[in-house]
């Protein structure tokens, strides 16, 4: 009956090749799997841990895939009705027990396969190794840590805020905003918190997401390459102490040292979108270095000391002139900067917590949470880049960040507080001020 | 029944156009028999036509949803986009996901489940057919409040609204904290008054859910024919009576954390608010004790329907029967014990998250033991490629690749990089669409010639199977792709230089695929009903009870209660030894009762919106907003309370 109704066998064999092919067509159509973002080109044992149980899931489930589905498509075709089909009515069969139970045994089976590795993984995954070479006293070779800090890993407080990330490492006393650094090949404990909303960590190739929740501690430990041991035990090489802690530390300059990218995973309000951040993975005595700087934070500009800038600034604000200095005293006056930007060392704006820390924010490869980017191939600033980015920014801050604070409160016209907004001139000396910030 | 008010108010009649409404126990006239045919549709009773409302309704609002879709895709096509502001793009996916969810599968579910299971268990009706009109209103009132925020939104493009109350300056009219509404962003200081429409909405479109199905497993457990004993009954029942117990055991968590929610916002409580000492994940752990029952809510009733499809094209019975209803049942059973594994990132611990992890791939034994006898039930059957077999075949086949991306997230650690990407669109669109729509569209087919009596003209179906499953696996298929690469889901633009543009730009191309196939399916409709062709009362050589009566039914189903001997009844009454047979009860003179239209659960139900509205619009700085909220309790309180005192009427039929 209906003959003109019954499908075409040629379309349906069409339709199931199309579905099969498709990932072949993107995989071959130049769509490589080595990208900034990729959980498949992992940098650490976090992300491979997680990647190695993506991929027994992946094989389970394929082979499920070949088994079942070659069944089904064997079924499907061998008992299509075919035209001038004269089958009598089939066998009413209802079932059969030992097939069932067969099949729900294998299952079992295939599950206990992904069962097993994964119960190791969330054990390994959510301790902090407490390795004796993971301890700051054995590896940090900055300036003097307290007593009980040198037995502990190093600790990093992530920081929430609608939309940008806060850094602060506080055995080490230094904040920092969007652009975190880190060692190369040392854990690295996390502590999560959220100011505002529930926002998520998320560096794909060194680890996967934790949620920053308000009202919650959370926690999790990221690591960027190998550590020595795991090193030695993945590669087996051999040669003397010397020679394997030097090609210990050309693997990880080669394949590690690197800047990586990371953006906030849970949905957190209009700018969720925009809401980016960055790890620099870099050798000890970099990271000394930076720690280092950063704590030491800026001096006044045209070599003055910070009291006797303040001084010549209280006294005749209109000594202090040139480019740097007039966008100085707009970051600490008519700019209204310094109510919630802090900027290490400047005596007058330490006090700033409700926006990213500007300390070193010259030296950063993106501004706004990681939206603006001027960084180069090689790894070296644009500047000319740099300075459109922090016009842009100061700007057009609602467009480049919809929502955002600092337009509702300072620069907005709508509900801010600024009667008077910015002139493009007034732009123009703060952006270059705050290139003068590395 | 009680029959003894009905005897004396009505009068014995051979034909139904001789019959006259009578007079309530009010003294107003009942809209029975009524020549208005809006009057008819509005205050019916009867389980066909709420079950056709139902589906127009939700095909409506499917079509809403999947244009917010391709909205959202259109933004996305390529990177920096900025077709529309980051505001509307959060609106647009917090509405898609809400509208698809609540407004569009869950009322084609009812549609189904109304207009089916009557008839596949040989009833007259459902229990309570006030009830079931309730049910289907309240959904539009729902539906009313969570969308209205577009009208105000269109409203003050124009100029002509504007918020004053405590959410002045977040003029997000329409929600946009995302579906699932994670605490704090539901708070005050982060979203506006759509927020409050989509709270009361939800909280409205519970009452129906929670009405309907316990009218549901009233009607499956009491009002079987005789010998129509549980294990006979036919799968799609069993489904909506599974759902049904899901339903009623999933809402009130989700009804509680609204009301909670609702009281944060209105009363300045602080259940999810840190700065009182309440706690957001807590909203988390309330929404997804609901929410993980209701992914199986909108999942199973497809199931049902798949196994109701493939027997009737193979020819065969359902292989394994009772393992199929048993599986089912236990899908909904675990499904209340795996919430938190969409929480393994929120820092559960290593106990808690080993345990669901486990718990969710244990689910997946259930899911799996289903395919497997969907496979053994097409085992050595004459399997005919009609319409609805291609989609139900399809669904299969997709459903499984959904599922396959499933036993990947039950995996925490795997999971922990796939969770917030787009590899999670992936898996629960593939699941959506693979799943729940060709399921869907296969129920269509199948019963459509019997809800309306016509046949399907010509063989557009085909393009529809072919531009939908094409269409799907372009959009869906490279976003496993794109989740691994690292995109976060929600984002509504992305910077260039993440290897993403590609595969963003092929998923666009295929949602308009997609589009396109279902306008196909929406054309093939339309045609059916101007140039149908009269489908007869069996037109696929069925199995089940529902075949063997008229096309369309009658308003009383069956002139005759069926006595039933056999799982796939009307098969074997086709083909079946004579023992098999069906048998008809005697006729005993005294008529169908029908149940009486009525007004009552209309206004009841209508009741509700000045109700979520007012309670939304307080927030907005509207004036006598609380005012009319009340006013709205006093239509629904009073609407109830004549409703009770109206009486049930009846009358009653006597067909040849």
């Amino acid at each position: 009956m209906n003959r003109h109704r019954i499908v075409s066998f040629q379309l349906v064999r069409r339709v199931l090749s199309g579905c099969f092919f498709l990932p072949m067509i993107l995989l071959l159509g130049g769509c490589t799997l080595d990208t900034r973002m990729s959980t498949f080109v992992t940098k650490g044992p976090v992300a491979e841990t997680q990647y190695d149980l993506f991929m027994i899931t992946v094989w389970v489930t394929l082979f499920i895939f070949i088994a079942v589905g070659g069944a089904y498509l064997f079924v499907v075709l061998k008992f299509r009705e075919k035209p001038g089909d004269d089958r009598p009515l089939p066998t009413q069969s209802h079932g059969n027990p030992f097939v069932e139970l067969g099949l729900i045994g294998v299952s079992i089976l295939l599950l206990v396969i992904i069962a097993v590795p994964t119960v190791q993984g969330i054990w390994y995954t959510h301790i902090t190794p407490d390795t004796e070479s993971a301890r700051l006293g054995n590896w940090y070779n900055g300036t003097a840590l307290s007593e009980g800090e040198e037995d502990e890993v190093l600790t990093i407080r992530v920081l929430g805020y609608q939309w940008w990330w806060e850094f602060e490492y506080p055995q080490l006393g230094v904040t920092t905003a969007n652009e975190m650094v880190i060692p190369a090949g040392k854990p690295v404990h996390l502590e999560l918190r959220s100011v505002d909303v529930i926002h998520s960590f998320w560096l794909p190739r060194i680890a996967g997401k934790v949620d920053l929740i308000p009202g919650r501690a959370n926690s999790m430990w990221i690591q960027a390459g190998d550590d020595f041991d795991q090193w030695q035990a993945k590669h087996n090489p051999v040669g003397s102490e010397m020679e394997l802690q030097q090609s210990y530390q050309d693997y990880l300059e080669d394949e590690i040292h690197n800047y990586y990218y990371g953006q906030c995973a849970e949905y957190c309000g209009d700018s969720h979108a925009r809401m980016l951040f960055r790890a620099h993975v870099v050798g000890d005595d970099e990271f000394a270095d930076w720690i280092d700087s950063q704590k030491q934070g800026h001096n006044a500009p045209d070599g003055k000391s910070w009291e006797d800038w303040y001084a010549a600034y209280d006294s005749d604000p209109d000594s202090l002139t040139g480019d740097i200095n007039e966008g100085l005293k707009l970051f600490i006056g008519r700019g209204q900067c310094s109510g919630c930007h802090a900027i290490d060392g400047n005596p007058r704006t330490i006090a700033g917590v409700a926006g990213p820390s500007l300390t070193n924010v010259g030296e950063r490869h993106s501004i706004a949470a990681g939206w603006l980017n001027h960084r180069n191939e090689d790894g070296s600033i644009n500047d000319d880049l740099q300075y459109a980015n922090f016009v842009k920014w100061i700007k057009e801050t609602d467009v480049v960040k919809p929502g955002n604070l600092m337009w509702r409160t300072r620069l907005g016209n709508g509900l801010g507080q600024m009667k008077d907004p910015l002139t493009d001139d007034e732009i123009h000396k703060l952006s270059v001020f705050l290139q003068t910030l590395k | 029944m009680s029959s003894t008010i009905t005897e004396t108010q009505t009068q014995h009649t051979d034909k139904d156009s001789l019959l006259k409404p009578e007079r309530s126990q009010l003294g107003l006239l009942r809209p029975d028999h009524s020549k208005n045919v809006f009057v008819s549709w509005l205050t019916t009773v009867d389980h066909k036509k709420i079950g056709i409302m139902y589906g127009a309704l939700a095909l409506l609002f499917l079509l809403v949803g999947g244009l917010e879709a391709l909205v959202i895709r259109t933004q996305l096509a390529f990177p920096e986009n900025d077709l529309i502001s980051a505001q509307r793009y959060n609106q647009l996916f917090t509405m898609h996901g809400t509208t698809m969810i609540f407004l569009a599968v869950m009322p084609l579910n009812a549609a189904f489940f109304n207009f089916l299971v009557p008839l596949q268990i040989g009833a007259r009706d459902v229990a309570f057919p006030r009830i079931n009109s309730f049910s289907l209103w309240a959904f539009v009132a729902g539906a009313l409040v969570i969308n209205f925020g577009w009208l105000l939104e269109a409203l003050e493009m124009m100029g002509l609204f504007s918020a004053s109350g405590p959410t002045a300056g977040m003029n997000d009219f329409v929600p946009a904290m995302g579906w699932f509404g994670y605490a704090p962003i539901t708070g005050m200081e982060f979203t506006g008054s759509g927020t409050d429409f989509w709270i009361m909405g939800l909280q409205i479109l519970g009452i129906a859910s929670l009405t309907a199905s316990m009218n549901f497993v009233v009607t499956i457990i009491n009002m079987r024919a005789p010998g129509m004993k549980m294990m006979r009954m036919p799968v799609f029942t069993w489904m909506t009576l599974v759902v049904s117990l899901l339903i009623i055991f999933a809402f009130p968590a989700i009804t509680v954390a609204l009301g909670q929610l609702m009281f944060d916002r209105l009363f300045g409580t602080s259940f999810f608010s840190t700065a009182g000492g309440g706690q957001p994940i807590l909203w988390q752990h309330l929404f997804w004790i609901f929410g993980h029952p209701e992914v199986y809510i909108l999942v199973l009733p497809a199931m049902g329907i798949v196994s109701e499809v493939l027997p009737a094209f193979s020819k065969k019975p359902l292989f394994g029967y009772a393992i199929v209803v048993f599986s089912g049942a236990v899908i909904g059973f675990l499904g209340f014990a795996v919430w938190s594994h969409h929480m393994f990132t929120t820092g559960l611990g290593k106990v808690a998250t080993a345990a669901f992890s486990l718990l969710t791939m244990a689910i997946a034994v259930p899911t799996g033991v289903k395919i497997f006898n969907w496979i053994g039930t097409l085992w050595g059957g004459r399997v005919r490629f009609a319409p609805p077999m291609i989609f139900a075949l399809g669904f299969v086949w997709m459903f499984m690749m959904g599922g396959f991306s499933g036993i990947m997230h039950s995996s925490a650690p795997a999971d922990a990089q796939q969770q917030d990407s787009y590899f999670v669109i992936a898996h629960f669109h593939y699941v959506a669409i693979g799943g729940i729509f060709l399921a869907v569209v296969s129920g269509i087919y199948f019963w459509l010639p019997k809800i309306i009596g016509k046949m399907w003209k010509g063989n557009l179906s085909t393009y529809v199977a072919i531009l939908s499953t094409v269409g799907l696996n372009v959009t869906f298929f490279p976003m496993h792709f794109l989740g691994l690469l690292g995109m976060p889901r929600r984002t509504h633009t992305y910077l260039a230089g993440f290897g993403w543009e590609t595969y963003n730009l092929v998923c666009t191309i295929g949602a308009y695929i997609l589009a396109f196939g279902i306008f196909l399916l929406v054309v093939d409709i339309i045609r059916c009903f101007r140039n149908g062709e009269p489908a007869g009362d069996d037109p696929w050589d069925a199995r089940t009870l529902e075949w063997a009566t008229t096309s369309p039914p009658q308003v009383y189903n069956f002139a005759r209660t069926p006595i039933i001997h056999a799982r796939d009844a009307h098969w074997e009454n086709k083909y079946g030894p004579e023992n098999l047979r069906m048998e008809y009860q005697a006729d005993d003179g005294h008529g169908i009762h029908m149940p009486s239209n009525s007004w009552m659960p209309l206004i009841a139900s209508l009741g509700f919106v000045p109700l979520g509205l007012g309670l939304s619009l307080m927030q907005a700085g509207v004036p006598f907003m609380g005012y009319t909220a009340i006013f709205g309790l006093i239509v629904i309180g009073s609407a109830i309370a004549l409703w009770a005192i109206e009486g049930p009427g009846g009358y009653h039929l006597h067909p040849q």
